[in-house]
């Protein structure tokens, strides 16, 4: 016996919302329901579990929001799962005591094919016949009596704007009876051979006789002012304009309307952590809550921007149908390096962030398609690449015109780099797609809904959503891996050793400065550089740097040396590569505190001078060229480095393996990548 | 086969169709059904994205997005 385990006792009905996607299901859900009381992914697949709660003539009601299907004989986990809460028999989930079809009653032939496989569950049922306000204005009649009559279960005209039918549905869920199976014509004739393409054969050609009569298409008009629009938005020329107008909007707006918002959450993270800082006696409890919690947090909620635009413009997208047109436009592109229409707006945002770009895949149904978008999303260079391409550039880069005056080669190099993660990204797609991912062919059939609206309270919610999913699924454990990282880059603390260090630099400016070989250029800056140490911003950022080449992360930088010095760095860059780890801006930063630069002229001219001045320890030759600067953009270009795009693939794949994946595949690619660029630009004589 | 019969992919745009069946007993074929392309059904073809692929039909009054591949599948009836 299936128990109440909505927890509500006897009382409480569970009702399931059923039907197509696009039908307008979501718009109800949140019409009957508001914000749902719990969302997440259904237990062991990651396909989306959403629950309300409404309370209607005093009985509650739990409403299951089941993930949008074409047919009860389910194909792919989305359907697999809907199918099993009907049946009872997904876990966590009581089978519910009634069904709410959701037929769209603009595409109501489609639409009762799963109304009538409904009919079979042996459950109560009612239909919800919603958009009928469009319906209407289509000039499509649908006589909802007579209907009924023919179904056995009630049939309810809904127009969600003006909430016509809310109420009269909530009292048909109270008194839903279970309707009796409509008999297919098991004698009609079909050449199908499996009995699944015959009861589909027969089970349109039951439709076709419910709606007989039933439904009025003579005073339709074919041509409302939306379907010109749709046939521009899907011309050849004018759409594929229209197609490339949107997208850039919609990048710009991710690219350039989020950095305010994010630089104002990080401005008020450093705020509130310097006055943490205050309240606080120095030492090791002081650094672990600023440096290493706070710090954490603020690399989290400094996503929140970008996640929430995405997904408001992405509802808004799918809400007016233009989704499914833009993976119609984009489909045979990424179709050839084995990807589909769909991953092109995942990919796209990935490069404003992989973060949302990864999350936005969840449009994306086919799970084959779903995991290859969002194993290359990263190889997108995001914008937290942008200031080491900047500053490398800029610092190493010969600005020198290519051809024509306008054109300098530290904006091709820039392009180039961004060129190189869309180049390896296809070039993985196809291979994995033949490789790993090979299979029979994936089904791809997609409807193209028609135009509305977007409903703003469901734009407003999925941008709830994924805020909030982001931040409890991944926000936490992104946190505790920062702390991590700062814990190995801080400790130990070898006040002997950190001394010895300190000496030690002091003691190579020294021997440079009285060394003949030294040019008198040179010798001024490093007396300059001497007598700076002396000050106490200076001392501290001497310290820092000495605490950190000390720790453990230090120690790593300098083990793994042998294996960056292919790519032309020393320990040092390895060091900062390895402490980029939680998020690939870090390195910046790193490097400066490396370098032993104060934390205020962490970045821009002072560190590009810094690394300019960097010599290999005990010579004269500096660290930095032109082929070194090539090899550490294309290694951040292709690297993982970023443990919040680790975590989410975790979180939206369902599993560990894939961030592993990732992990490995992108850092071979960027070690291999950096090799190439270091050892080409040294034999090209850069 | 000895005949090569047509099929929706040699519909060119703008053309209304009768389907004479899906060719296969496979998920590909199963899904084609569900979403309306049942034999003795009309479809219009509404055009091709601008790459040649996918294309768009109108199908049981709404619009389907198939591609080519998925199109060679459906037979139409003679005519």
């Amino acid at each position: 016996m299936q128990q109440p385990a909505n927890g509500f006792g006897s009382t409480g009905l569970t009702v399931a919302l059923l039907g197509n996607p696009n039908t307008g299901k979501s718009t109800l859900f949140t019409a009957l329901a508001g914000i749902p009381t719990r969302v997440g992914n259904y237990p062991g697949v990651t396909v989306e579990e959403k629950i309300g709660r409404f309370t209607h003539r005093g009985r509650p009601i739990d409403l299951i929001d089941l993930p949008g299907t074409y047919s009860l004989a389910p194909q792919g986990p989305d359907e697999q799962v809907a199918v099993d809460v009907l049946h009872g028999r997904q876990s966590g989930v009581p089978r519910p005591d009634a069904v709410v079809v959701v037929a769209d009653a603009t595409n109501l032939e489609r639409n009762l094919f799963l109304a009538t496989q409904a009919t079979e569950l042996g459950l109560p049922l009612v239909v919800a016949l919603t958009l009928s306000d469009l319906a209407e204005r289509r000039g499509i009649r649908i006589n909802a009596g007579e209907l009924a009559r023919r179904l056995g279960c009630r049939v309810i005209p809904i127009a969600t704007p003006s909430r016509t039918g809310l109420a009269e549905l909530r009292d048909a869920i109270l008194t839903a009876g279970i309707p009796r199976p409509l008999p297919l014509d098991e004698a009609a004739p079909t050449a199908a051979r499996t009995p699944a393409a015959r009861d589909a054969i027969r089970r349109y050609a039951l439709v076709e006789q419910l709606l007989e009569g039933v439904i009025d298409r003579s005073g339709s008009r074919r041509s409302l002012p939306e379907d010109r629009i749709d046939r521009l938005l899907t011309h050849r020329i004018w759409g594929t304009l229209a197609f490339a107008a949107v997208m850039l909007t919609l990048f710009s707006s991710i690219f350039w309307l989020a950095p305010p918002l994010m630089d104002l959450i990080s401005g008020g993270m450093d705020l509130f952590s310097a006055w943490v800082s205050g309240l606080l006696p120095a030492g090791a409890i002081h650094d672990l809550l600023v440096d290493g919690i706070l710090a954490g947090i603020g690399g989290v909620i400094v996503f929140v921007p970008q996640i929430a635009l995405l997904f408001m413009l992405v509802a808004a997208l799918e809400g007016c149908g233009y989704l499914a047109r833009a993976a119609y436009l984009m489909d045979r592109l990424l179709v050839g390096v084995g990807l589909s229409g769909k991953s092109f707006i995942p990919l796209l945002s990935s490069f404003a962030c992989a973060i949302p770009g990864i999350m936005a895949a969840r449009t994306i149904e086919n799970r084959r398609d779903r995991l290859l978008t969002i194993l290359v999303a990263p190889l997108m260079s995001c914008s937290a690449r942008l200031p080491v391409y900047l500053l490398l550039c800029g610092a190493f880069v010969p600005n020198v015109a290519v051809g024509f005056s306008w054109l300098r080669l530290p904006a091709v190099v820039l392009a180039s780099m961004y060129a190189v993660g869309v180049v390896v990204a296809a070039a993985v797609a196809f291979i994995l797609s033949r490789t790993l991912f090979r299979g029979p062919p994936q089904p791809f059939v997609m409807e193209l809904p028609g135009w509305r609206w977007p409903q703003p309270g469901v734009v407003l919610e999925r941008a709830r959503e994924a805020v909030w999913s982001f931040l409890t699924n991944a926000g936490t454990l992104i946190v505790a891996m920062s702390i991590v990282i700062w814990a190995l880059s801080t400790y130990p603390q070898n006040e002997p050793q950190i001394a010895a260090d300190l000496e030690g630099n002091k003691a190579a400016l020294a021997r440079r400065l009285t060394d003949a070989a030294t040019p008198d250029a040179e010798r001024a800056d490093l007396a300059a550089e001497l007598e700076a140490l002396e000050t106490p911003e200076a001392a501290e950022a001497a310290r820092r740097g000495a605490i950190q080449r000390q720790s453990f992360l230090g120690r790593a930088g300098r083990f793994i040396e042998p294996v960056v010095r292919p790519l032309g760095w020393d320990w040092r860059i390895g060091c900062a590569a390895i402490a980029s780890f939680p998020a690939r801006e870090v390195v910046l930063g790193t490097l400066a505190v490396l370098y032993d630069l104060p934390a205020d002229e962490g970045e821009g001219t002072a560190l590009e001078r810094r690394l300019k001045a960097a010599r290999w320890d005990g010579t004269n030759r500096p660290v930095f060229t032109l082929p070194v600067a090539l090899s550490i953009m294309v290694f951040f270009a292709l690297c993982a480095q970023c443990a919040s795009t680790l975590v989410v693939i975790g979180r939206e794949t369902g599993s560990w393996v894939w961030p592993v994946v990732a992990f490995t595949y992108m850092t071979l690619l960027a070690w291999l990548g950096a090799f190439l660029a270091y050892q080409i630009g040294t034999w090209a004589g850069l | 086969m000895a005949v090569a019969c047509l099929t929706l992919e040699d519909a060119s745009p703008g053309e209304t169709v009768r389907i004479g069946d899906v060719v296969g007993d496979d998920r590909v074929a199963l899904r084609l059904l569900e979403m309306g392309l049942t034999p003795g059904s009309t479809v219009r073809v509404l055009g091709r994205a601008p790459f040649g692929d996918p294309l768009e039909l109108e199908v049981r009054g709404y619009r389907l997005s198939i591609r080519r591949a998925e199109a060679a599948r459906v037979t139409l009836e003679a005519v």
